[in-house]
């Protein structure tokens, strides 16, 4: 299993390097934000983390149909097939692989953001409260638009997951900034990776490889 | 344990609708080369990815080593090499990476043997597998098919594109092992001198159908090619049982039957023939005459 977990990172090692990038810039956001709390400049490193969200869900989209699209038309899984290896094992790694690119990009801004909120934030329970939401809330945001990208990936087709991925990801990042944080959106999303998840699963236990 | 390394059970695969497999009964023992026949799009191709689970079956039972080819296990598939067609290794990946990639996943791994195969190949370790030659790519495939040591090798055309060296080097690796006991080939191939060379059974796919299924020597014994002159013009039907192909030109009829025997010969006598010889058939003959539209299973 590591072996392949180790294959899926080295092939889209790019998306990795960009989660680091990423995760550098948003903490940088963040730590700003936090310095510049009081103030007015406060709200332009919010309103610059917005689209910065919106490119790290679209890249893990992309990540999730690169991983698929390429497995199909290089025919990766097929030649992994013919050694001892099962499909499943073939789609754990790769699913493995892009959790660890989402905790790659996440996890150093979570703690980023408990210090930050320790050292400036006033001590009030709700504050903690709202760094655990966002955060959660984020996490499955990001973990469903890459479901959805594994789901529309696997396709010999070009347009279908591009635009595909792209139309549901903006969709979903939609439903998040309207409805908020909350515990439905929450359940919403929880939904949508279950469902893509199984259906992937489906899809690429009994397809030909 | 069951003897047999292969199984394939009332197989079935539809296409689109269309039906390339219809029913195909087939067993391997251990120990044997099978040499699988068919012209292009028969469906040996697909037999060999039913039995590998790439492919699903639209109906019928699989097995190999006496597994179901839906559920094998990572130590099923150890103990199976397989060279597929076309050579399918991961094109953008290179030469050392994908023996690393292969040594990882194995479960047994022969580094003497393997690393005698690449000296003898002269593989150039540094380059992407797209950059290689078509021989180079079948040498690279069997190389990591053999450094498994495997109980089973599946070779699906596995001499396609190489040049005369190559494939003459192929067959002699494909010799040698063999020559180790107790391993089981599954060949398939359209050059037919390849497979006359090293398989000791072969079976011969045709229209969907198993036509052929039996060891290389009784299938020469058994199909037998006939000129038969008669005085006059041939007669319209010999009454033969199992004609697989029957051409008449003037006064000559040329015929080729399977199951040859005492029976049918005293039969033929009755038509008073003024002289019957038989022409001598390659396996490649067979091949033609049995894969002939409406062909009967021989």
């Amino acid at each position: 299993m590591l072996t392949l977990i180790r294959r899926e990172i080295r092939d889209h090692i790019v998306y990795f390097i960009a989660a680091v990038v990423f995760s550098a810039i948003l903490i940088a956001l963040l730590t700003a934000a936090a310095y510049h709390f009081e103030s007015s400049e406060s709200a332009v490193f919010v309103g610059l983390s917005i689209p910065m969200l919106v490119i790290l869900v679209l890249g893990f989209s992309a990540m999730g149909v690169t991983q698929m699209y390429l497995d199909r038309n290089r025919r990766i899984s097929a030649f992994l097939s013919a050694l001892p290896v099962t499909r499943s094992r073939i789609l754990t790694a790769r699913i493995v692989a892009g959790l660890l690119a989402i905790l790659i990009v996440l996890v150093p801004l979570a703690i980023a953001a408990i210090i930050l909120g320790r050292l400036i934030a006033p001590p009030i329970p709700i504050f903690a409260g709202y760094i655990a939401d966002i955060l959660t809330t984020i996490f499955l945001m990001v973990l469903a638009c890459y479901c959805l990208g594994l789901l529309t990936g696997w396709t010999a087709n070009k347009i279908a997951p591009t635009f595909g991925a792209l139309g549901l990801n903006l969709v979903l990042v939609s439903l998040v900034f309207v409805k908020g944080f909350g515990p439905d959106i929450k359940f919403l999303l929880v939904l949508v990776i279950v469902a893509c998840l199984i259906r992937t699963w489906h899809k690429f236990m009994s397809t030909s490889l | 344990m069951d003897d047999n390394v292969i199984k394939v059970e009332n197989l079935v695969k539809y296409f689109d609708g269309r039906c390339v497999l219809d029913g195909i009964n087939l067993t391997v023992p251990r120990g044997c080369i099978y040499g699988l026949l068919g012209r292009n799009g028969a469906g040996k191709t697909t037999i060999i990815r039913i039995l590998l689970g790439t492919e699903p079956a639209t109906r019928g039972r699989t097995l190999l080593l006496d597994t179901e080819s839906t559920n094998l296990s990572p130590g099923i598939r150890g103990r199976i090499g397989c060279v597929a067609e076309g050579h399918n290794l991961i094109q953008n990946y290179r030469v050392n990476r994908i023996i690393k990639l292969c040594k990882d996943l194995a479960l047994h791994w022969n580094d003497e043997s393997f690393d005698h195969l690449i000296e003898t190949f002269r593989l150039p370790m540094d380059r992407r597998v797209k950059d290689l030659s078509m021989g180079m790519r079948a040498q690279l495939n069997l190389s990591l098919a053999m450094a498994i040591d495997p109980e089973l090798l599946i070779l699906d055309d596995p001499t396609l594109g190489l040049d005369t060296v190559a494939r003459r080097q192929f067959l002699e690796l494909a010799i040698e092992v063999i020559q180790k006991q107790g391993r089981t080939i599954l060949f398939c191939s359209h050059i037919l001198s390849d497979v006359e060379r090293i398989a000791d059974r072969i079976g011969i796919l045709a229209a969907g159908k198993l036509v052929v299924d039996c060891p290389l020597e009784q299938l020469k014994e058994r199909v037998k090619k006939l000129r038969i002159i008669f005085p006059e013009s041939p007669p319209e039907n010999l009454y033969l049982t199992e004609i697989v192909n029957q051409q008449i030109h003037g006064r000559e009829m040329t015929v080729t039957v399977a199951n040859w025997n005492k029976q049918k010969q005293s039969i033929l006598e009755t038509f008073k023939p003024s002289s019957c010889t038989e022409i001598p058939m390659s396996l490649e003959d067979i091949f033609i005459e049995c894969t002939r539209p409406g062909t009967e299973p021989v």
